[in-house]
């Protein structure tokens, strides 16, 4: 073999090369290429020439690029959505151009420059059904029809300004999104006759521009997404998260739930389709699923992402909580104690309802996500213990100026809590979900996700929390109470001096006598309900006191205070108690305890 | 082995040539030889083409003699078109006064004003491909100049668009609507067109 033959090859490759990048380039062999030479299998019988289908030099129809074909004259859904602020309108210019073929009402062969007895023959007189016919329902495809404007993107925080969208995405002569801006009918390069790829959501993100997406997983994340059988007629199209991008929730045409363009009619199957321990490491599926769970099967059709905390039904939803464009892989998870945390990864830009009961876009705090279904809302939850002041509002019981709570939204300064186990001490703060969590979240040392998925323990509790009367006292019994508060300080009477006695000997639960959330300032002050005291109904009656029957606690001093109430068959009537290893008040107020009358 | 494919291609070009000679073509019996109309006399090129310089040449019915050769078109304040005497030639009939094809539309009466102020309806938004216009030199989807002139089939005279770039109204090869070339596979629209 001399120099020459290979020299001669590899111009050959070269040239070869070049042919098959042309043809990639050109409208010649691609799938708009209807000639009957063209390789598809929608083209002409006869026909050779592959402009005709749509152009003509002479006569054409009164729009350029010199139309070769009638306007399609119907009249068309379009697409509808409680968050966009674009005005759509019916598809005018260029894109009905497009859909005098791809909404099916027209034959193809039906061209200005033949006459409408002799149209042009083809293998198909229509386009047919398929993903390629738009048919005259444009509410499942993205819009086309409204201005792209510096109005919209004022209006649309997570929309660019017109002025930097690339010039490769073309806009109307008006500023208009058509068929064109994205397809270029005449290179079909890069698949789909895009303009700019779809690959990692490139195409998208010219103009979309998602809050916090830029660090988001779903759009980071090389999970392979090989398989993922998306509906039945359609893979995704590429083989990693970040890869499919928009693509692995949304489809811009004919998607099966209209509004916002998702892949599946049912909110979660969107997440649950990766998040069921297929694509994503966590399987959240099985944790919604348990006995307790924030299950979003439970409600369909119900959330909206405009939706007004206050007023809306109840539901919910993975997106209630997570912003599937913001979200972030949290390596760390939730430090308990720390003060002044923030939402992390998982629940960035999420909206919620802040503790004063604003609405907000961006939650910066977790419980604010939580008191958008937990707080004012119209349809809350209704309360799983009946007790001494009833409260169903969370915000309510979880504010600063209560005369007890939990500190959630904020630090307490009380000192009287002395089973802290460290690292918590007076002063901490803790998040709703060191309480409420899957029972197998990592943080409680599982293995699981984080966050109120879904646990064994009712209500939506990290651990075991017993509120039976009767219950025989056990690590395990109040596990969820022992998380934070030492059981040896709490059976050695550190605080309250009968701990040991109420818990232990009558095995009374903890519920009993605490209302775990708070007590609102409206409905209780500090000498009656402090130390989150609030009798549970079901075991605590009211006693026949001097002053009439009733159940009452009062605080009278540091770990001291006196009860009048019935309980186990026991009266207390201004029953005093205090502890005098911790300086408390030990002087006996007369109050008296008795058996069973 | 190298053979048999150089014979292979020989008997390709062959057959091609074979198959592009049956539609060979020329003037006489296109639709352009006139020589049979009453007012020509039997003469076939005399519709068109003179003698002599000064000699006007057959008296086409409806020929307007006033249509000279340096028109302009279009609106004041669109670009003109300037169209070249490889169009206007084509328009003192095809404008819709004698031949049924006609650019601008059938009948279209704004062109058939044969004032400078008539409207060409072939600018840009136009329903005919635009004619006395400037081929685009450095632009996105059009293919480079030369590459266009290159074969000889297309021409640009004074690198403008014209009827002639396109029609060649002698009618050498034959090709329908008297083509330059055949537009099988839309390859004389590709000449210049890179879609």
């Amino acid at each position: 073999m001399s120099r020459q033959p290979r020299a001669f090859m590899t111009v050959l490759s070269f040239a070869l090369l070049g042919a098959f990048a042309r043809a990639d380039e050109s409208v010649v062999n691609s799938k708009h290429d209807l000639s009957a030479q063209g390789p598809g299998p929608i083209r002409a019988v006869s026909e050779t020439e592959i402009c005709i289908f749509c152009h003509t030099p002479h006569n054409a129809a009164p729009q350029t690029p010199l139309w070769n074909r009638e306007s399609p004259r119907t009249h068309y859904r379009i697409y509808q959505s409680s968050t966009t602020d674009a005005r759509i309108n019916q598809p005018s210019g260029p894109s009905k151009m497009c859909l005098s073929c791809h909404d099916g009402s027209m034959a193809l062969g039906n061209v200005l420059s033949r006459p409408a007895s002799h149209p042009i023959v083809m293998t198909a007189r229509t386009i047919p059904p398929g993903t390629t016919d738009l048919t005259s329902d444009l509410s499942d495809d993205h819009p086309i029809g409204f201005r792209y404007d510096r109005a919209l993107a004022n209006a649309d925080r997570e929309v660019r300004s017109p002025e930097v969208v690339s010039q490769d995405l073309p806009l109307g002569a008006h500023g208009e999104v058509h068929c064109t801006t994205c397809h270029d009918p005449h290179d079909n390069e890069l698949g789909d006759f895009l303009r700019i790829s779809d690959q990692m959501a490139a195409i998208c993100v010219a103009c979309h521009d998602m809050k916090g997406w830029n660090h988001a997983s779903h759009s980071l994340s090389r999970k392979p997404t090989t398989g993922r059988s998306v509906d039945p007629t359609e893979q995704l199209k590429y083989t990693s998260v970040s890869g499919n991008g928009c693509l692995a929730c949304h489809k811009i045409h004919s998607a099966p739930q209209r509004e916002r363009l998702l892949r599946f009619p049912r909110e979660e199957d969107n997440c649950l389709n990766c998040h069921s321990g297929e694509v994503a490491s966590y399987n959240i599926a099985a944790n919604i699923g348990k006995r307790s769970g924030h299950d979003g099967r439970y409600r369909r059709g119900v959330h909206d992402p405009a939706e007004i905390p206050f007023t809306m039904r109840r539901h919910v939803e993975c997106v209630d909580c997570h912003n599937p464009h913001a979200v972030e892989h949290d390596p760390i998870g939730p430090v308990r104690g720390t003060v002044g945390q923030t939402v992390k990864g998982p629940n960035l830009h999420v909206s919620g309802v802040n503790l004063t009961g604003r609405e907000i876009n961006d939650s910066t705090f977790l419980y604010e996500i939580c008191f958008k279904c937990h707080g004012d809302g119209i349809q809350r939850p209704r309360l799983r213990t009946s007790r001494q002041v009833s409260q169903t509002n969370t915000r309510l019981e979880f504010q600063l100026s209560n005369p007890s709570f939990h500190p959630v939204a904020g630090p307490r300064r009380n000192s009287d809590v002395v089973s802290l186990i460290a690292p918590l001490r007076t002063g901490s703060v803790i998040t709703c979900t060191d309480c409420h969590n899957s029972d197998d979240a990592r943080s409680a040392g599982g293995s699981g996700p984080d966050g109120p998925h879904g646990s064994l323990f009712a209500p939506l509790l990290v651990r075991n929390y017993e509120t039976h009367d009767f219950t025989t006292e056990t690590p395990e019994a109040y596990s969820l109470c022992y998380g934070c508060h030492s059981r040896e300080s709490i059976l050695n009477n550190e605080s309250f001096p009968l701990h040991r006695r109420h818990v232990v000997d009558v095995r009374t639960p903890c519920s009993v006598c605490h209302d775990a959330h708070g007590i609102y300032r409206g409905q209780g002050n500090s000498a009656n309900h402090g130390s989150l005291i609030n009798f549970d109904l079901a075991v605590v009656m009211p006693a026949n006191s001097p002053s009439g029957r009733r159940i009452q606690y009062e605080d009278t001093g540091r770990f001291s205070g006196n009860c009048t109430l019935t309980c186990h068959g026991m009266t207390h009537i201004n029953f005093p108690y205090a502890n005098t290893t911790r300086g408390g008040v030990t002087s006996r107020l007369g109050g008296s305890s008795g058996g069973v009358r | 082995m190298m053979k048999t494919s150089a014979a292979v291609a020989l008997s390709g070009i062959i057959a091609f040539a074979a198959v592009g000679g049956l539609a060979w073509g020329g003037i006489e019996g296109s639709k352009h030889d006139f020589s049979k109309k009453l007012w020509a006399a039997g003469e076939t090129c005399g519709a068109c083409h003179t003698p002599h310089r000064d000699q006007p040449p057959k008296a086409v019915p409806l020929w307007d003699p006033a249509a000279d050769l340096t028109r302009t078109f279009g609106r004041a304040t669109t670009r003109a078109l300037v169209p070249g005497s490889g169009t206007l030639m084509c328009l003192r009939c095809h404008d819709g006064t004698v031949a049924k094809e006609t650019i601008a539309g059938v009948l279209r009466a704004r062109f058939v004003n044969k004032q400078n102020s008539g409207l060409l309806d072939a600018v840009h938004g136009g329903t005919d491909h635009p004619v006395g216009i400037e081929y685009p030199l450095f632009k996105k989807g059009y293919r480079p100049v030369t590459s266009v002139v290159a074969k000889g089939t297309v021409v640009l005279p004074q690198g403008r668009v014209e009827c002639i770039s396109c029609h060649d109204p002698h009618n050498t090869a034959g090709a329908a609507h008297m083509l330059v070339t055949a537009n099988t596979r839309s390859a004389l629209c590709l000449t210049c067109h890179k879609k």
